[in-house]
């Protein structure tokens, strides 16, 4: 018998037949609803500023001063951050900058569509670094 | 509360006195007992070898910037000139000028990473070696090395004239520089012509400062002869401890003391 009911009459699968496998599921299911909420916040961002502040780059587009200068300055202040702390989770970012993570992912998310920043899953966390090293 | 520890000097014109306010700033601070690095990033018209009478260099500033040297390998130790040990140390531009023009070709892509070198000296001096201050002296006007000098620091203190295109350039570069990366900055009001020797003459300057720049003013530094005779051959603070010159510096360096960012 590899499932059960619930007093609701639902039928599930029993745990202890399946092993971990159900909280492994669970917890694919979260991280692609994390990531499907980034996108989310990205085109959220995006109708909110209007495209014309994000202009597709190349996949590496450097992150000097000047470039610097001519960004927006709401994605300014969030590049600077991430040049300053050189490699920072949005929840860093937004600790420096004192706005929403939420705000600070949907920004970090766009820098890294424009090419200016590099993300790197480690777990569930996602980190934001100016890719100094192999630019160029 | 983090003290303005990383320090650049930058103007918009040249000849507003940036190296000497540099300079003998970090010497004043030596005095305050400070542990100081002076930084020459003047790369296209590298000045304070000279001032300070060094030839040679194991390496440069350009180097550590092109990544083939490690900051330590670039700092001289020039405490000795102040009677003490491991206060004073400076970095030095490479004055040659097949050096000056390698430094003028480079591409966005070397000063993205030049950037990223200067951010690591918060960690590498400040943090590991235990200075209390990082002076950075800077190029005029808007050059990559002066703005990647710029992002870098806590304090951006703008050496100024009363020359009519240095007070609007330096407006102008207020509000579309400085304000846009969210800098503390205060103006050193320089080579100043006005009678100082009333207390409603200074209270004029100071006032008419304000409401042209509407960024604080750190000092007013008359215009002196004396300076301008020694011909940039010394240290002149250290020089004239007693000169009204070194006077006005200490109070800078004590206002910079108790400033916080």
């Amino acid at each position: 018998m590899y499932t059960r009911k619930t007093p609701w009459g639902i039928r599930v699968a029993r745990q202890e037949v399946l092993g971990k496998k159900p909280l492994s599921i669970l917890e694919k299911i979260r991280e692609n609803l994390e990531r499907l909420n980034e996108k989310m916040e990205v085109m959220i961002e995006l109708q909110k500023h209007g495209k014309k502040d994000i202009q597709m780059l190349p996949a590496e587009a450097p992150l000097d001063v000047m470039t610097l200068l001519s960004m927006p300055d709401h994605l300014r202040k969030t590049a600077m951050t991430v040049c300053r702390l050189g490699r920072a989770t949005a929840e860093e970012v937004a600790q420096q900058t004192k706005r929403a993570r939420a705000v600070e992912s949907a920004y970090l998310n766009q820098l890294v569509i424009m090419g200016h920043v590099k993300k790197e899953r480690k777990g569930r966390k996602a980190y934001f670094y100016v890719d100094r090293d192999t630019q160029g | 509360m983090i003290l303005a520890r990383i320090i650049a000097v930058h103007s918009y014109k040249g000849g507003t006195g940036k190296t000497l306010l540099s300079l003998n700033l970090a010497a004043t601070f030596v005095k305050r007992g400070k542990k100081v690095c002076l930084m020459d990033l003047d790369f296209r018209a590298p000045s304070l070898s000279t001032i300070l009478k060094i030839d040679k260099a194991e390496c440069w500033l350009n180097d550590y910037l092109n990544g083939t040297c490690e900051i330590d390998k670039v700092l001289i130790d020039l405490s000795d000139r102040f009677h003490d040990k491991d206060k004073f140390f400076v970095g030095l531009a490479n004055p040659t000028t097949e050096a000056i023009r390698n430094m003028s070709a480079k591409d966005r892509k070397w000063e993205m990473r030049a950037l990223g070198r200067l951010l690591a000296l918060r960690n590498s001096l400040l943090e590991a070696k235990g200075f209390d201050y990082l002076v950075l002296d800077t190029s005029p006007g808007l050059q990559y090395s002066s703005i990647n000098a710029i992002v870098t620091a806590d304090l951006v203190i703008v050496a100024t004239t009363c020359d009519r295109s240095d007070v609007d350039g330096t407006k102008r570069m207020l509000r579309e520089l400085y304000d846009l990366f969210e800098k503390k900055t205060e103006v050193v009001l320089n080579k100043v012509l006005h009678d100082f020797s009333s207390k409603s003459g200074r209270d004029e300057v100071q006032s008419r400062i304000k409401d042209v720049y509407q960024v604080p003013l750190l000092g007013i530094i008359p215009c002196f002869c004396d300076i301008s005779k020694a011909e940039g051959n010394a240290i002149f603070t250290q020089e004239r401890p007693d000169h009204s010159f070194a006077k006005i510096l200490d109070e800078l360096a004590n206002k910079i003391d108790n400033s916080l960012v």
